[in-house]
């Protein structure tokens, strides 16, 4: 069975006006990735491989969890892991990493939270 | 004993604590070649391993008692120690050849205890070098990569945009039933497998759906505590009908075997200490390689042809002084094809070389003083064989068999029949987990 990694209780305090940009930043070299960032409230962005999305403001995102899942792999021959950044607003939320030898599609799943500052 | 089972046992680690790496090649380092360690004059492709060590030796002494190795070669890739967050299309197709120098550079040294003068002496010498690749892809291989990325990214986004939904309804309704799940999700696979446009045949997709539903009824109820592991369940049925790591396992495979040209070159230059101290040495000779090769595409992807071209430069004077009773011509240029043939875990290499030797010998002085130069040639021819197999996927054995030039030292013992291995070593990472990881 493929490996899921899963980080719960992440919490991002920010107030109500506040944009909020996710970003996936991958640091291992040559990978293929997938991320959907799912609310209840539809219009889910996606980020292929590395990239930011707008995932909406404090107001929208406050008292729901946010769900960021990612599908990655990384078929460079040269890398032996899978190293990833979650940021919200260029603050670091989680650095993921696994061994390829570990787990070569690892499914990464945070679960986010934006109570008031 | 036999020299394999004893080399376990002076190194256990290596064979029980082995992580799965990428294939190696068999060794051919600059530096090693240069020591005439490595017996083929070919300097085939490095592989993808940042670290890799050989042991030449056939493990036996002239006692037929088993020894340890005298004879060691490393390489190193500087660039793959670290990472570069490098996208999977930066990573393939490098945007120039200052890139590609920057990425495919390692340094190569090998050690050697006997390297024997003309009066017999085993004396220490060193060898250092360096090489370079650069892979021109063609059209197909790019055809072949995007293709391959695009199944491989359509597969993501459907497991996301299933299993999305499916976690978030289980973190807001953590009392919920099967049922209820079933209820909730089922609309969702429908849509994104319609979507997907998987199943060409209606009936085919209403199977699936039928199998996947009845599956998931037969998992155990969903309970607070067992949801993580209800939903790894509900993947693991998805997985089986999308099988991801099929498209991922037949990409790397492909990667290996890249279709289009690669030109590898090699430099290395051979340091001899005469007496063993480390004041004084000499730079005997230097080598330097140009190594075109192709990879068949179709039905003989499995061959690949090479092309050889090497230059050896031999300090005269110092041969002169140390091999008094031998000729060395000073300039050699050894030209030749190498056809590989790889299979699952072994591969067979042929290789057919010419030489052309010359040298400008001092035959007299005119009545100016001048010295006067005779010009002298000579043709030679290498041919070997060797098998290589993949003891595990960083473990490679090879064994050579053929006749070599005529050495300087015993022109008559021309017969290679030699064992190596090569370890291959990852990049080293830092084992910092994330405080969050559960």
């Amino acid at each position: 069975m493929r490996k899921t990694y899963r980080y719960r209780d992440l919490d991002f305090p920010v107030d109500d006006a506040t944009e909020v940009k996710l970003t996936v930043e991958f640091l291992s070299d040559g990978g293929i990735a997938e991320t959907l960032i799912y609310r209840s409230i539809g219009n889910n962005p996606k980020i292929s491989d590395s990239g930011t999305e707008l995932i909406g403001t404090g107001a929208e995102l406050r008292g729901k969890i946010t769900i960021c899942i990612t599908e990655a792999t990384n078929s460079n021959l040269n890398e032996d892991e899978i190293r990833v950044r979650y940021l919200l607003n260029d603050t670091l939320m989680v650095e993921h990493h696994n061994l390829k030898s570990e787990e070569i599609n690892p499914t990464i799943i945070l679960f986010l939270k934006f109570p008031m500052p | 004993m036999s020299s394999f089972k004893l080399f376990v046992l002076l190194f256990p680690s290596i064979f029980l604590a082995q992580e799965p790496l990428a294939q190696l090649t068999t060794p051919t380092s600059p530096a090693a070649a240069l020591l005439d360690l490595n017996p083929t004059v070919t300097l085939a492709p490095k592989s993808y391993q940042a670290l890799e060590t050989a042991l030449y030796s056939n493990f036996v002494n002239s006692n037929n008692e088993t020894v340890i190795p005298t004879d060691f070669a490393l390489e190193f890739t500087p660039y793959w120690t670290k990472n570069h967050g490098l996208s999977i299309t930066e990573y393939l197709y490098p945007e120039n050849l200052g890139t590609q120098l920057l990425r495919s550079s390692s340094v190569s040294i090998a050690s050697t205890q006997n390297f024997v003068l003309g009066d017999s002496t085993s004396t220490n010498a060193l060898g250092i070098g360096y090489r370079a690749s650069f892979f021109f892809p063609n059209k197909k291989d790019k055809a072949i990569v995007e293709k391959s990325i695009g199944e491989i990214r359509n597969d993501f986004n459907l497991k996301n945009e299933i299993r999305a939904p499916a976690i978030l309804f289980l973190e807001i309704n953590p009392e919920a039933s099967k049922a209820d799940f079933l209820k909730e999700i089922m609309p969702t696979v429908i849509s994104e497998i319609n979507k997907s446009k998987h199943f060409s045949d209606p009936e085919e997709l209403q199977k699936f759906l039928n199998k996947f539903e009845a599956e998931l009824l037969a998992l155990p109820e969903i309970t607070p505590a067992t949801k993580d592991a209800f939903l790894d369940q509900f993947s693991q049925i998805l997985d089986q009908e999308y099988q991801t790591y099929r498209l991922i396992s037949n990409f790397e495979e492909y990667l290996t075997r890249r279709q289009g040209l690669t030109l590898d070159i090699g430099l290395a230059t051979l340091l001899n200490f005469p007496d063993n101290t480390f004041e004084f040495s000499y730079v005997p000779k230097s080598s330097l390689w140009i190594t075109p090769s192709y990879r068949f595409t179709n039905n003989f992807d499995f061959l690949k042809a090479l092309g050889v071209f090497r230059y050896e430069w031999y300090h005269d004077t110092y041969y002169d002084r140390y091999f008094p009773d031998t000729f060395v011509f000073k300039n050699n240029l050894d030209y030749g094809i190498s056809i590989i043939s790889e299979f699952k875990r072994f591969s067979l290499q042929f290789e057919l070389i010419g030489r052309h030797s010359s040298s400008e010998i001092s035959i007299a002085t005119d009545d100016f003083g001048n010295d006067l130069f005779r010009k002298e040639t000579k043709s030679d021819l290498q041919y070997t064989g060797n098998f290589s197999y993949n003891v595990t996927d960083g473990i490679i054995l090879t064994y050579t068999l053929g006749s070599r030039f005529k050495t300087i030292f015993e022109p008559k013992n021309t017969l290679i029949s030699l064992l190596a291995l090569n370890f291959g070593f990852g990049a080293p990472t830092t084992n910092d987990i994330a405080l969050n990881k559960k």
